[in-house]
């Protein structure tokens, strides 16, 4: 009936030397013990409450008992909260873990520490409203700060640049100063060792780094500035950035405009690190990827970030004064900002680039093995490029590659491409209309493209399919250019010149171009004008398998 | 033939409105009935009880929509009786599968008295248990619309179930309104438990209340000021009429006409005071009152540094959220029960359960090997610190001298005095100068759960477990007034800012106001579900705000005595709460380690655009809430220059 069972009576009345205790006695006993103990808990309850504590613990329970003038239990006082045993066997049944100890050992034990002394310490837990996001203070996700409350932050920050960084610099605490002071010396020093990556991992998540994030946007200027010669000091600044960029409780806004120069600095720059014995491509391409990413996660914050970057890169893109290694990094960082970006840029310059490039890729004409070797760099990011647009454009309509099986259908296609007139309707016309001219023109070409006679079936088909949407962007350039002659003259050039230097440069160059190249010879065959150029892109990017080699 | 008679009387009664008669005679009939059938009584009726209730109980809950709120209000006094019924007829097994089966019904609601409740096993705890003595004692009384009562009746009578009817009858007082059934949102005032209390309240609630601030205040003699030089500014440019000044001129209009009635009573001041709020849309003054108790003059240079303080003080509205400037205590080992922080600040203090209070000097903090004693007074010492080089170690001074775990501190207004409260069951004035015990007040019986130094100082006011509040001068060890009239404890003791009132809450669930002058309550507020933790008036002294044990803040009008806006503002108990010094926003701290700031404003203006309707209760707007890193919040604190402090023990635990 109550909680207290007459069995429970009868064990305390014989502990307490009571040994026949009538069972009606105990059964009268047991509710009021029941009582007294629910009364001394609400008391205990109480104290609590007064004690400004949740958990109730042994005190409580004693102050009670000193409320009621009882005499407290003695020999369970702790200050820390009880911890009890679930008894093996039965499901509400605990009890407290008491162990023997054992005088010898308690004497013999060396003086436990003295506790330490109460403290008090303060910090700004709000400045008007916003909290400061210092080691202090929860980690920022936890506040789910709504979005009006965002947009606050924000301008703040655009209004009171000065207001707010004052009290930055005051705040800053000496365990933040050696933290900077480590990060910097472990950057400069020795970003080989473990350490690194352990700090890299420290500055990627981490809360209250906050009031560094000036210090190490200025750090970050300074050594790029500075070390354009040095690789592994430049890798390890732009791994420093990545960390900071993916720390969730920084506010990184307000100091990108101090970081992207450096960034791009490292993506464009005309000499990085020693250029004959640094692989200064990796560097670019770990750039030009941190940009990417700047873009995405800031651009809705910075709407002109995007477009301020592009306008940077497409000038180091066009200007023929530039060099090779800039035309790269200009190239990588508009790739990585998305096949939208490589179409709506590149592909339309493309067309006179290539004029330009030519020369720089053919044994005869470049003597210098660096320059050449440079030039089929930029030649294979912008085939990766094109081919990353056109895979994207393959994905977007998937019906493209709808008739892969009509092998006739192929050939037609590809040639309306090569006439120019054609194309130009072509574009005007949507994907389902343009099917019957190009039909119609089939008929002619044929002869010429027999020349070129198609190694794979498939291939060739999913090409074609994919190359009217290409070509809308081609043709503007196209257009202007000049008359068909001279560009199917250039083009076969090209891809004469693209099917020797394969042959010349096929052990000098890296892996991956490699790949890219024998696949551009398997292509080559069958593309022997403008599309050419797009088509072993078109042909690697349509094969799953080999996608993977280029993504 | 019998039944047929009844019935025609009945009929006859109910036509000619004659309740109590109805009732009445009922009750006759159960009587009567229920002898007849004494015999056979004791066997049936545990389970009589056990059927009638739940019929009643799904009955109620398959009645009609819009009445059923109505007679579900009905069945928790029943299901309490019929529990204490059978309890007292020894039922005890039947009493408890009773209570078990049907307490779920009502845990939302009143989940406290149920674990209380739950506690009575026999007979005897009826009489011992203070609640259930409460609920025999007192009818409960509820307000039900005509229908509902009818329906109700009907049903009684339907089903003859006479253990029903007979516990309605005995314990249950209907209050029959004509017209439809109120919203649900009024459930809170449609029942009242204890029925003497609420009437009580109301009773209580009817006397006048001088709500309004101080005349001649330090603050008023600086608008004055301000006002004056302002006129001047004003006529020569009226381009720059903004709200401040606009605020500012009605303000010195106001004052003229304050200084010209000064001679007159309150009330009319009052008055004067309504009728230019009333011009002045914008801004409410709150009329001045008189006080009541001789209260100390604040010395010329304080009362500069206030002047000073309130000049710099930051306007704080929904868009202009204050700085908060956390103490954390470190190292507490769970034994720091209680802080405070002076105005400024500059001192904050602990009392812990080891007995002893440490007031930490904030300016003296991050200064590394201070001087033993900066005020150099080791002469004047007084016995405390018997080890001056112990002294110079601490970063606090000690002050040691109770017996038994400190339970409250707080700090007079300029901070150079200490009061403590403690479970010794005295109270310990401590000067901050001198770092010494001065006076030890005896008094309560019990352990002093609260104490707070008035807004003017020399006044102070305390809250003990032997359910009394009392009021003391700092010169005289015996109190001036005891308030007695809660039913249990008094935990948190606040005072109104005129120094005319102070607030209590307590364990019994209610907030009373207390006259200092009579010592009489001259305020009840009923509505918390559990003990109340904590208290805050309104700087204008118009509003109060109280916080309980589940973290619900309940926001009064004290002119009213009603219930502004009751929230769920946290999710554990509400340790304090403040107000800003403008009276725009409310900060509460919580054990969920939270301090929330509560826009005020905008609740106020709801009130006051239906002032006169009094229609449901507009909702306390949430501003921020600040989550601290595992640190409940103890003690927060407006500066006057509108500053938020708090304080907190970092609980190592998590």
């Amino acid at each position: 009936m109550s909680i207290v069972p007459k069995e429970t009576i009868e064990v305390i009345a014989q502990s307490i030397g009571i040994p026949n205790l009538s069972p009606d006695v105990a059964l009268a006993l047991a509710p009021d013990v029941e009582y007294r103990l629910r009364e001394i808990t609400q008391e205990a309850i109480k104290c609590m409450r007064h004690s400004k504590r949740t958990v109730l613990t042994a005190d409580d329970v004693d102050s009670a008992l000193n409320l009621r003038n009882i005499e407290p239990i003695y020999g369970f006082a702790s200050s820390d909260p009880l911890k009890f045993k679930r008894a093996i066997g039965h499901k509400d049944l605990f009890y407290l873990d008491d162990r023997e100890v054992d005088f010898k050992e308690v004497i013999d034990a060396p003086l436990p520490k003295a506790p330490l002394d109460t403290a008090v310490v303060t910090h700004w837990l709000a400045i008007e409203g916003v909290q400061p996001a210092i080691p202090e203070n929860p980690p920022i996700e936890a506040i789910v700060a709504p979005p009006d409350g965002k947009k606050m932050d924000h301008g703040k920050d655009d209004s009171l640049p000065i207001d707010l960084k004052l009290p930055i610099k005051h705040v800053l605490s000496r365990e933040l100063q050696m933290y900077f002071d480590k990060i910097g010396e472990l950057i400069l020093g020795r970003a080989d060792t473990p350490l690194f990556k352990d700090a890299l991992l420290s500055l990627a998540k981490d809360s209250g780094l906050h009031p560094l994030v000036p210090y190490f946007s200025y750090f970050i200027a300074d050594e790029v500035s500075r070390n354009l010669n040095n690789l592994p000091i430049l890798f390890a600044l732009m791994r420093v950035v990545k960390s900071l960029l993916s720390n969730p409780h920084i506010h990184i806004e307000p100091y990108l405009h101090q970081m992207m120069p450096s960034i791009i600095t490292c993506l464009v720059a005309k000499r990085v690190g020693h250029q004959i014995s640094d692989n200064h491509w990796a560097i670019r391409d770990f750039a030009s990827k941190i940009v990417a990413s700047i873009c995405r996660r800031y651009g809705h914050v910075y709407h002109n970030l995007q477009s301020r970057l592009t306008k940077t890169l497409i000038h180091a893109f066009l200007d023929p004064s530039k060099a090779l290694t800039q035309h790269y990094g200009a190239i990588q960082g508009l790739s990585a900002l998305g096949p939208s970006v490589v179409r709506l840029l590149i592909l339309p310059n493309l067309e006179t680039y290539m004029q330009l490039l030519d020369p720089e890729m053919q044994l005869d004409k470049q003597k210098n093995e660096l320059k050449r070797k440079e030039a089929w760099r930029v030649y294979g990011s912008l085939l990766l490029a094109g081919g990353s647009c056109l895979y994207d454009r393959l994905r977007l309509f998937p019906g493209l590659l709808s008739p892969p099986d009509i092998l006739p259908w192929k050939t037609n296609k590809k040639i309306a491409l090569t006439n120019l007139p054609n194309n130009k309707r072509k574009a005007s016309s949507r994907l389902t209309a343009h099917q019957p001219p190009t039909k119609k023109l089939a008929v002619d070409p044929t002869g010429t493209n027999s020349q070129f006679p198609s190694t794979d079936g498939p291939v060739t088909s999913s090409s074609s399919g994919s190359n009217p949407n290409h070509h809308h962007s081609h043709n503007s350039s196209n257009n202007n250019s000049s008359s068909t002659g001279n560009i199917t003259n250039a083009n076969a050039n090209i891809n004469n010149v693209s099917g020797s230097g394969a042959h010349g440069q096929r052990v000098a160059v890296s892996n991956v171009l490699r790949q890219a190249w024998k696949e551009d010879l398997d292509a080559g065959h069958l593309l022997s004008s403008l599309h050419g150029l797009f088509g072993e892109g078109i042909f690697s990017f349509i094969q799953p398998a080999e996608m993977h080699c280029f993504i | 033939m019998e039944e047929e008679v009844e019935k025609a009387v009945f009929a006859y009664l109910r036509k000619k409105g004659f309740r109590l008669t109805e009732i009445a005679l009922q009750e006759e009939q159960t009587r009567l009935s229920s002898d007849a059938s004494s015999l056979s009584r004791s066997e049936s009726d545990a389970a009589k009880y056990y059927d009638g209730y739940g019929k009643l109980r799904s009955w109620a809950y398959n009645s009609l929509d819009s009445y059923r709120h109505e007679l579900l209000r009905v069945l928790y006094p029943v299901f309490i009786h019929c529990f204490m019924d059978l309890v007292a007829q020894g039922h005890m097994q039947e009493a408890r599968t009773f209570f078990q089966t049907f307490r779920e019904d009502h845990e939302m609601m009143h989940l406290r008295d149920l674990q209380t409740l739950e506690g009575i096993l026999s007979p005897s705890h009826l009489e011992e248990m203070e609640l259930a003595r409460l609920w025999r004692q007192n009818k409960v009384k509820i307000r039900l619309c005509q229908y509902s009562y009818e329906l109700l009746v009907q049903y009684l009578h339907k089903t003859q179930s006479l253990a029903m009817l007979g516990v309605i009858n005995e314990h249950i007082n209907f209050e029959v309104y004509p017209g439809q059934p109120a919203s649900m949102s009024d459930d809170s005032e449609a029942v009242s438990l204890i029925g003497t209390s609420q009437d009580l309240a109301r009773e209580i609630n009817q006397k006048e209340l001088h709500w309004g601030l101080l005349e001649d205040s330090v603050e008023e003699r600086m608008e004055k000021t301000l006002s004056e030089s302002d006129k001047t500014e004003v006529d020569g440019n009226k381009e720059a009429d903004t709200e401040d000044n606009n605020k500012k001129k009605t303000d010195g209009n106001k004052h003229s006409t304050a200084v010209n009635n000064k001679k007159k009573k309150d009330k009319v001041v009052g008055a004067t005071g309504k009728t230019i709020r009333s011009e002045s849309s914008m801004v409410s003054v709150p009329p001045r009152v008189k006080p009541e108790l001789t209260l100390p003059q604040f010395p010329p240079e304080v009362e500069q540094s206030i002047l000073e303080d309130l000049r710099n003080r930051v306007q704080l509205n929904s868009l202009a959220l204050p700085s908060v400037s956390f103490y954390t205590f470190l190292n507490t080992h769970n034994g720091l029960n209680c802080s405070t922080i002076s105005h400024d600040g500059s001192l904050v203090a602990g009392g812990f359960s080891d007995s002893s209070v440490k007031i930490w000097d904030m300016a003296k903090i991050g200064q590394p090997g201070r001087a033993s004693n900066p005020q150099g007074e080791n002469g004047s010492m007084q016995g405390m610190h018997s080890l001056a080089s112990d002294e110079a170690k601490r970063p606090y001074s000690l002050l040691q001298g109770h017996s038994g775990p400190v339970y409250s501190v707080s700090f007079s207004p300029f901070a150079d005095f200490l009061l403590s409260s403690s479970s010794d069951n005295t109270i310990r004035l401590w000067s901050t100068r001198l770092n010494a015990n001065l006076v030890s007040y005896k008094g309560h019986n019990f352990p002093v759960w609260d104490a707070q130094f008035s807004p003017m100082g020399h006044y102070f006011a305390t809250a003990s477990h032997d359910r009394t509040a009392r009021l003391w001068s700092v010169e005289r060890i015996q109190p001036l007034r005891v308030m007695a009239g809660h039913l249990s404890d008094v935990d948190c003791v606040q005072w109104h800012p005129n120094c005319n009132y102070i607030a209590t809450g307590s364990s019994d669930k209610t907030v009373r106001l207390w006259d200092v002058q009579t010592g009489n309550c001259a305020r009840l507020f009923i509505g918390h579900r559990s003990m109340v933790l904590s208290l805050a008036i309104s700087p204008d002294g118009r509003f109060m705000a109280s916080g309980d044990e589940d973290g619900t803040i309940m926001l009064w009008d004290l002119s009213t005595g009603r219930s502004v806006s009751p929230i769920i503002g946290h999710s554990s108990c509400v340790w304090t709460l403040a107000f800003s010094c403008e009276g725009t926003l409310l900060a509460s701290g919580s054990a969920d380690c939270m301090v929330k700031l509560w826009d005020i404003t905008s609740s106020m203006k709801a009130l006051k655009t239906d002032d006169s309707k009094s229609g449901p209760a507009s909702r306390l707007r949430l501003l921020k809430a600040l989550p601290t890193k595992s640190t409940p919040v103890y003690t927060l604190r407006f500066s006057r220059r509108n500053l938020l402090f708090a304080a907190g023990a970092l609980s190592a635990g998590s």
